[in-house]
């Protein structure tokens, strides 16, 4: 069977993409929970305060070195590189920073500490759904910024 | 009786290939070290800094071993051997200065952590914890800077 021609090969391609669609849909709901958590940790009756919003800057800097690193050294075959060790590096420390404000927070008191095991729960989903979208659309033979 | 354990061997763990991703988990167990120290000091600092008894000058030490970790950990093992095409900016004999250096300001840091914890908290007996504060900070950078250089092998790089 030659790559590329054939209709076996497009029923295979497009069981991969339904596959693809599905691990979608999977993880945009676990995102979809984790904001969840995080806003019930603002909103409800009891707390109320909306500092626990800053967690969001960590969630959108989280991916960032991953892409940097991808974009300045994909070239060789390596297994790794100082560059992506680098970037799993600054990645661990962006996703500390985002359990450890809440904690901080917490313990000044200007959250509450139930508010704030609502939001370090809602990191944790957050930051698995971020990871399920490296291990589910990162990888693959040809890394393409559209991977369907 | 000298060497009853020399036979003994740890239970073998192979459900994940370790090769591979070495350089990754010791890449991520220094990050998770290193953040968690300086959010220790983050949070003696917001805790603690009402009545002066976080001195403001203690955080040098945590600086001082940011600076060392990101020294120690810019030249690689090869560099300082010798090995590689080129000579980098500094050269053989220049990596070594470099890393000397680098490491003399963590072993610094740390002293000058572990003298503040003791003549700063303890011998004064005042609250303790944020000289603890202090000396996990560094302690934790320390070690952190340690697996960074070390946990990792440059033959995953080739």
């Amino acid at each position: 069977m030659v790559p590329g021609r054939g209709r076996k090969w497009d029923r295979i391609r497009s069981r991969e993409k339904m596959a693809g669609i599905k691990a979608l849909v999977g993880l945009s709901f676990s995102g979809a929970i984790g904001l969840t958590f995080l806003m019930l940790g603002c909103a409800l009756e009891q707390y109320g305060v909306y500092w626990p919003l800053f967690v969001l800057i960590f969630y959108f800097l989280s991916p960032i070195p991953s892409f940097i690193a991808r974009r300045l050294g994909d070239d060789s075959d390596a297994a790794s590189s100082a560059c992506r060790e680098l970037a799993y590096f600054f990645t661990t420390g962006i996703v500390v920073s985002a359990f450890g404000l809440p904690i901080i927070l917490a313990r000044v008191a200007v959250i509450q500490w139930g508010a704030c095991g609502l939001v370090l729960a809602g990191n944790a989903v957050i930051f698995l759904t971020i990871l399920g979208f490296f291990l589910v659309f990162g990888r693959g033979d040809d890394f393409s910024w559209e991977q369907w | 009786m000298a060497g009853f354990l020399d036979n003994f061997r740890w239970p073998e763990f192979e459900c994940i290939d370790w090769g591979e991703s070495r350089n990754a988990v010791a890449s991520i167990v220094a990050g998770v070290l290193f953040f968690t120290g300086w959010w220790i000091i983050i949070d003696a600092a917001v805790v603690y800094s009402k009545n002066g008894e976080l001195n403001p000058a203690f955080h040098t030490c945590g600086v001082m071993s940011t600076v060392a970790f990101f020294m120690i950990n810019a030249v690689s093992n090869g560099q300082v051997r010798g090995d590689g095409y080129s000579d980098g900016c500094l050269g053989r004999t220049g990596a070594r200065i470099w890393l000397f250096v680098g490491f003399m300001l963590m072993f610094g840091s740390l002293i000058a952590s572990m003298w503040i914890l003791f003549g700063a908290y303890v011998v004064l007996k005042v609250n303790v914890y944020p000289g603890l504060a202090v000396f996990f900070q560094n302690a934790l950078i320390f070690f952190s800077s340690l697996i960074y250089k070390f946990g990792r092998t440059e033959e995953l790089w080739a």
